[in-house]
């Protein structure tokens, strides 16, 4: 009984990595001999095999690499300044109820304001921040993704500061503590789980935002402007090698984010 | 052991050299329970008593079909707990109230009878009157959530008495409720026991819920899960409150506890 | 006292609203004094309503609003298909997931991959794909509500009390019955979540589609009205328009949510009475979420 059941835990490890490696080997495989293709009444011109994918890459990857750095360094620096922003409204909030509250609902609404509306917007907002074409997009671009960022992080932070566990308010105002140590010793730590909640949602939505901002910018850059740009000129296979690459950046950047998380909750002990 | 109600032919439940090992998660077994014995008749009030760990809740997911012992076997009115539970003679009452939330109250006691396909006249009349037994006919048509922790678990008492079983598991069923509430709930339970004469199994930690219900306590001791000793209830019936102020209660009590210290715990 | 922290939450909604409007009047009034075409970057709000009310022709025979109502039938009708069918399918999916554990094996690493891919950043190519601009739009919105009505939905039926099966089993119901007793009826929350993260995203992906192919979708408005092509004061009121419709179809989803929760509905009528206890109600909260983890975006590791 208990080599049994040792033996269907193994196994049942052993099946949730090897089960979806065989079906990924499976479609890959579907995809370079056709039957892909077949499946979605297209043809390998629009829907290019997976070799074809690689070799465009090759021969381009100094171009493809300078894009993903424009798509990275626009998602990361909006994650970080809209995160940053987030938390200060959500800390705002806390410290003035009344006031703060409608605050948040306010920016959670922005949260469901669809993309589209805001990109432009901005666009035409940041026509005079620099001279030069490529700055002001970035700058657009960014803008768009801080909102975004913004809106998940003031949301779960709020929660993340507010919703101590019971009774420990009380238990500091007995210890007749400063709002300064509560800050520190109670509300900053217990956000801290929140913060990665609102950055698991807010890390692949940045990737998204500026991939679709790239699509309304002035200056055309990034992999989402390369993706549409070279649709229109039929370009299939390097499309594709943009797509693939607009894929790697949402699952390494979220892999980051596990990573530095399971990193910072060790050292919380949590 | 020898007693006037060991004695009665009238056996319910025959649970013979039971014994339960698990696998803990680092897959060493763990005997949870061994060598139980016990004769349960018809009508009785059986409460098994003991710290965390002893395996009574264990004995009393065996009798339920919850859960496959390892070793010995269990019969009931000679047939195996499986038998019994797809003749739907059985009635389990957790420690949680498990009630469904998005159902209300009168709909949480008719679902046992939904299962059984009763007609819906047949389960309103009995969801109305499992109600007034537990005096909830007010509540009805409110949700769980609406619901105090007491009314909670009665409304889980009465979806158990609605399905009109032979045998009554109850697994700690008032450990999480105030003292005043149990008190209620006690008596309650009692008058329910004495009115539909069922065979109850009561999984308890507190000594005088223990003895203040059941007609033989079984004690069971941890590491590994037995049982230790049966204590015979001889308080008359049917219990009042009043009663845990007599001499004879605090004796009983005192037994029970003396069959922990004498043990292996 | 528990009438004035209702009316609190609404009157600082309303501060907040009137502050975001004096802001957005002052950079129109700098705008409008420093720029040739303040229109382009930043007009009044009275101009905007303005021209939402304007009954001269900006397209065509069309007004300004005329035009947004007719482009947003197409773009709305297509995400709106595209969205139930995505919540359909991504319903049956976890269903099947949570039926057969193969089945969520090898699935469920694809559902989380789907999640970290830009999906919106896909359009164009199932637009060449597909080839038809109707086809694509209802295509990328199913996509876009189909993972997150599957991973809310399998988490729902995953944090379903086992106690629950239990009592089902000490019943002898059949199979059939956990499902339709237990299972369907407790992921009904979840479901709605999902479907509350995705309705926006649908809408979205929709008007997206719409400025790849000039085809009258309100996302071609868009464009072309960003291009000068008609009335400047289409491109605002397309603007606010998305974001209208954006913030309300969270909103409308929760309306249909209590609409058919009677349980929902009743807690939320007796919750009411005793909310003065502020701290109260947080402690609940913090119990009913286990201390952390926001249930209105579970996306899920």
């Amino acid at each position: 009984m208990t080599a049994r059941s040792r033996r269907s835990n193994s196994l049942d490890a052993a099946l949730t990595v090897v089960l979806p490696v065989m079906l990924g080997i499976f479609i890959i495989a579907l995809w370079q001999g056709g039957g892909l293709q077949a499946l979605f009444h297209t043809d390998s011109y629009v829907l290019p095999a997976p070799t074809r994918i690689f070799s465009i890459y090759q021969d381009n990857s100094a171009a493809v690499w300078k894009n993903i750095w424009k798509t990275t360094s626009v998602a990361m620096l909006g994650l970080l300044l809209g995160s940053i922003l987030g938390y200060a409204v959500a800390l705002l909030a806390t410290n003035f109820p009344g006031f703060g509250g409608g605050g948040l609902a306010v920016i959670g609404a922005f949260a469901s304001v669809p993309l589209v509306a805001l990109a432009p917007v901005m666009n035409n907002l940041t026509r005079d921040v620099s001279r030069v074409a490529e700055t002001r997009s970035f700058v657009a671009k960014m803008l768009v993704v801080m909102l975004i960022a913004a809106a998940d992080m003031g949301l779960n932070a709020y929660r993340g500061l507010t919703e101590v566990p019971p009774y420990s308010e009380d238990l500091m105002m007995t210890y007749a503590a400063s709002k300064r140590t509560v800050f520190f010793k109670l509300r900053l730590p217990n956000s801290v789980p929140f913060i990665f909640t609102a950055l698991k949602i807010s890390v692949p939505a940045s990737i998204m935002t500026a991939i679709v901002s790239e699509y309304f910018a002035e200056y055309a850059g990034g992999v989402g402007r390369q993706i549409r740009e070279n649709i229109l000129m039929a370009q299939y296979a390097t499309a594709w090698v943009y797509i693939v690459a607009a894929c790697g950046i949402g699952v390494v950047s979220y892999a980051v984010l596990m990573i530095v998380r399971g990193i910072i909750h060790k050292k919380l002990h949590m | 052991m020898t007693d006037s109600i060991s004695d009665r032919n009238d056996v319910k439940i025959q649970i013979k050299n039971l014994g339960v090992t698990f696998t803990d998660n680092a897959g060493n077994p763990v005997q949870a329970l061994t060598g139980v014995n016990l004769d349960i008749h018809k009508g009785e009030f059986i409460a098994l008593l003991g710290p965390s760990g002893c395996g009574k809740t264990t004995l009393l997911r065996s009798v339920a079909d919850l859960q496959q012992p390892t070793e010995g076997k269990i019969s009931i009115e000679g047939k195996t707990p499986k038998e019994i539970r797809l003749a739907r003679k059985l009635g389990f009452v957790f420690q949680q109230p498990v009630l469904f939330d998005w159902r209300t109250v009168r709909k949480n006691v008719e679902l046992p009878l939904e299962v059984l396909a009763e007609d819906k006249e047949e389960r309103s009349k009995r969801a109305e009157e499992m109600l007034e037994m537990v005096g909830l006919s007010n509540f009805a048509d409110s949700y769980p959530g609406q619901l105090s922790g007491g009314m909670q678990q009665r409304v889980n008492i009465a979806r158990a008495f609605s399905l009109k079983p032979d045998i009554l598991l109850m697994d700690e069923p008032f450990s999480a409720l105030d003292e005043f509430t149990k008190e209620k709930l006690h008596e309650d339970l009692l008058k329910l026991w004495k009115a539909t004469n069922k065979t109850i199994l009561f999984v308890t930690h507190n000594i005088e819920e223990a003895v203040f219900l059941s007609t033989r306590v079984c004690v069971f001791t941890p590491h590994p899960g037995k049982l230790a000793n049966i204590v015979d209830i001889t308080l008359p019936q049917p219990r009042t409150l009043d009663m845990k102020n007599t001499m004879e209660f605090t004796k009983l009590v005192a037994e029970v506890r003396g069959s922990f210290e004498g043990g292996s715990l | 006292m528990k009438k004035s922290i209702f009316d609190k939450k609404w009157v600082s909604v309303l501060v907040w609203i009137l502050f975001l409007v004096i802001a957005w009047e002052i950079g129109a009034f700098i705008v409008a004094a420093t720029k040739r075409t303040p229109e382009n970057i930043l007009p009044h709000l009275s101009g905007i309503i303005a021209a939402a009310f304007s009954t001269k022709p900006a397209a065509g025979k069309l007004t300004p609003s005329g035009v947004v109502f007719t482009s947003a039938g197409a773009t709305l009708i297509r995400a709106g298909l595209g969205y139930v069918l995505g919540a359909v399918v991504g319903y049956f999916m976890a269903l099947l997931m949570k039926l057969s554990g193969i089945v969520e094996k090898l699935i469920f690493p694809y559902l989380m991959l789907i999640q970290l891919i830009p999906v919106i950043g896909l359009a164009p190519i199932i637009l060449a794909m597909t080839g038809s601009i109707n086809q694509s739009r209802v295509i990328i919105a199913a996509i876009l509500s189909f993972y997150p009505v599957a991973t809310n939905v399998l988490e729902g039926m995953k944090a379903v009390q086992k106690e629950k099966y239990e009592l089902m089993y000490t019943y002898a119901a059949p199979k059939w019955m956990i499902f339709t007793k237990v299972l369907i009826p407790s992921s009904k929350p979840a479901l709605f979540t999902g479907l509350k993260i995705a309705a926006p995203m649908a809408i979205t992906a929709s008007i997206l589609v719409d400025t790849l192919q000039g085809d009258g979708g309100l996302g071609c408005m868009l464009s072309q009205s960003l291009k000068h092509a008609m009335n400047i004061y289409v491109f605002w009121l397309i603007v606010f328009f998305c974001a209208i419709i954006g913030i309300l179809s969270t909103y409308v989803i929760g309306w249909i949510e209590l609409a058919v929760s009677p349980s929902k509905r009743a807690m939320n009528r007796s919750k009411k009475p005793h909310q003065p206890k502020r701290r109260k109600i947080r402690i609940q909260n913090y119990m009913e979420n286990g201390g952390m983890e926001n249930d209105s975006q579970i996306q899920k590791v």
